[in-house]
């Protein structure tokens, strides 16, 4: 690993660096410190950054330009030496400019902006990177199959000899299906929750419950998925679907809307609950000091004033849902069908993504370039209700703050 | 600690709209208010002065019973209005508070429009039968607080983006609207610039005319402008209450000469 060996050597180095620079800026200072621009710790830092950044700056464009195929594996010896030459050179230059007037803690100041922003880039263009390369396989998909069948297509029966039906419509319809079902559960309840946390609860009650119904925030959703899987399919095929004729499957949209809604519960009560709270107390006051009962205030004046917030928090678990994955396999069943029935089977667009992808099949035929174009369509949907969300929300805050 | 004979020894009982006795405030284990006797006639403007923390606001919310609100907050004692005493149990906080209105230190329209926030007290309250009823109540409130000439184009925007010195005008028609026979200001211009002050003074002198005016006020010289009768607390104690020109001409007390002299505050 001479990588590796270069990145410890080249922070060595900037350890050394560090104290390199402070004593010699201590030395260039003579009896009175103050004669210093900048104090003996800066041009410490300024040293080890000079000395570690030209030998990281070798590390990443080597590692882009093996990614590029432009060197192989074997350069790593002689990438790890320039680098480790780069370091050197780095930390020598930095030692040559301390002196009492040069400028270390502008200079420090300035490489700390460029790593701020460089994370911040980071970032960014992780996003954009995931984007492209869900486009790239996108783009093949579509080469290779109708987009206007996938589109519009009403059916979806893949078959790995070729000649697949791979319309969307059916994915989405579950998709849709299932989260209206868990917003159905979830918003009433978490709103409801919040509003009790935030307007009625008293310190000792709040203290107890809100960390209980965020701890349902902390539960993997495999282990929600197992509760659909044993309790509440079973549950719901026992005492209603079959008793009233609707079908016999204990996988079903029902189930799975159900236990996400109720994953989604704490999302929306923590949620709101903050927003409820950022209302100015003012305009409970105002409210109160009319003569209005607390629950006329709750209703007529603090809803209105945390409305967009509560309309943004409700999106945020929407497109959660949307792109929930576990719940479904286990609750929902892997079918995919276009149906009203609510006890039938049904399955979402992420639940084929993974189904689409497992198995071993080669990675040009239009079946599994599919799942691109599924995950670039629940990709958009989500940005879309993100965005609107956030701008809602931005919106609101705008108002108080 | 009720005693009947102290409300008869004040002055002319008929023009006493609001009679305190022995009143105590607790927040938590402080003593925020000592045994504060008062009587606050009707149709005056009554200004409570006096440093931060004396207490002067804590008794301001005993007397729409605000302080209701404030868990910790526990109230002995006896308030009278007309006679009857708000702490009873048999009174309804939320009827009380549609008779005593309340203004509070910083504007706080509703998030809606206009006319709603002047249209919510009448509305919650039932006071009118019909449309043109409502639209009537809003536009003498309004005019009973001065704005209506600045806003009787734009009821329908949201309060919110008024002037300051506007959405406090807005506030006190809102408490206006709901026909009160008591209005509470809290330090009602600390927030406004000098011109929305003298508007807002101006409108307290010509409310005197329906209804008592409690104002708590930082400004000596505000409570000196707009108040006929003048409280002077200090420390959680009513130092001294009497006329307002007694008050800043001839003070009984040495506290009061001090504070009204600008030597404690």
């Amino acid at each position: 690993m001479p990588l590796s060996w270069a990145l410890f050597a080249s922070l060595l180095l900037a350890f050394a660096g560090y104290l390199l620079g402070r004593s010699r800026a201590f030395a260039a200072a003579g009896p009175d410190v103050r004669q210093l621009h900048s104090r003996p710790t800066y041009h410490g830092a300024s040293v080890a950054l000079t000395a570690l950044m030209p030998a990281l700056a070798v590390l990443a464009i080597a590692s882009i330009l093996r990614m590029a195929g432009v060197i192989t594996a074997e350069a790593g010896t002689i990438v790890g030496l320039i680098a480790l030459a780069a370091s050197v050179l780095g930390l020598g230059w930095a030692a040559t400019r301390i002196g009492r007037d040069f400028q270390a803690r502008n200079a420090v100041e300035r490489i700390v902006l460029g790593l701020l922003i460089m994370c911040s880039l980071i970032a960014i263009l992780t996003t954009a990177g995931i984007v492209l390369s869900l486009l790239f396989e996108t783009g093949r998909f579509f080469q290779v199959y109708d987009w206007k069948t996938f589109f519009f297509g009403t059916e979806w029966t893949p078959r790995f000899q070729g000649n697949s039906q791979l319309g969307i419509l059916p994915l989405l319809w579950g998709t849709l299906y299932i989260s209206f079902i868990a917003l159905i559960v979830s918003v009433p309840v978490g709103l409801f929750a919040a509003i009790y946390m935030s307007e009625y609860a008293s310190k000792r009650v709040r203290s107890f419950a809100k960390p209980a119904i965020e701890v349902l925030a902390g539960i993997p959703t495999i282990v929600y998925g197992l509760f659909a899987l044993v309790v509440v399919g079973p549950m719901l095929r026992d005492y209603f679907a079959q008793p009233l004729q609707l079908g016999n499957s204990a996988s079903s949209v029902l189930t799975a809307g159900l236990v996400m809604g109720i994953m989604l519960i704490p999302f929306v009560s923590s949620l709101s609950d903050d927003i409820i709270n950022a209302v100015p107390q003012s305009l409970r006051d105002g409210a109160l000091g009319l003569g209005s009962t607390p629950s006329e205030t709750i209703r007529q004046v603090v809803l209105p004033a945390a409305l967009p917030g509560i309309v943004g928090a409700v999106l945020l678990a929407a497109s959660r849902a949307i792109g929930e994955t576990m719940i479904v396999v286990l609750g929902a069943g892997a079918a995919a069908q276009l149906g009203l029935n609510p006890f039938e089977a049904m399955t979402t667009i992420t639940v084929k993504i993974v189904s689409q992808l497992t198995g071993d099949s080669d990675f040009n035929s239009p079946e599994t370039l599919v799942a691109f174009a599924l995950g670039l369509t629940l990709f958009i949907i989500t940005l879309a209700l993100n965005v609107v969300a956030l701008y809602i929300v931005r919106k609101y805050r705008e108002q108080y703050e | 600690m009720y005693d009947m004979n102290r409300v008869e020894n004040a002055v002319s009982q008929t023009d006493i709209k609001i009679a305190a006795r022995g009143v105590q405030v607790y927040y938590g284990d402080k003593h925020a208010l000592k045994d504060v006797d008062v009587d606050i006639l009707d149709k005056t403007v009554t200004a409570f002065i006096g440093p931060s923390g004396c207490g002067k606001s804590t008794f301001l919310r005993c007397i729409n019973r605000m302080n209701d609100t404030i868990p910790i907050a526990r109230v002995e004692g006896k308030i009278a209005l007309d006679g009857e005493d708000i702490y009873d149990r048999r009174v309804d906080p939320v009827q009380l508070r549609a008779k005593i209105g309340m203004v509070f230190q910083k504007p706080n329209p509703f998030p809606k429009s206009i006319y709603d926030n002047v249209a919510y007290g009448p509305r919650i309250h039932g006071l009118s039968r019909n449309r043109a009823e409502l639209d009537e109540i809003v536009e003498k409130a309004l005019r009973g607080a001065a704005l209506w000439n600045e806003v009787k184009d734009r009821l329908q925007e949201p309060g919110t983006g008024l002037s300051g010195g506007q959405q406090q005008r807005l506030c006190i028609a809102r408490a206006v609207a709901t026909a009160p026979e008591v209005l509470l200001m809290d330090e009602p211009c600390s927030a406004l610039d000098p011109i929305a002050t003298g508007q807002v003074e101006e409108l307290i002198d010509q409310l005197r005319e329906q209804f008592s005016v409690v104002i708590v006020t930082h400004s000596m010289q505000q409570a000196a402008r707009v108040s006929q009768k003048t409280a002077f607390f200090h420390l959680g104690n009513l130092v001294e209450y009497g006329e307002t020109d007694d008050i800043f001409t001839k003070p009984q007390d040495s506290r009061t000469e001090a504070y009204i002299s600008g030597r404690i505050g």
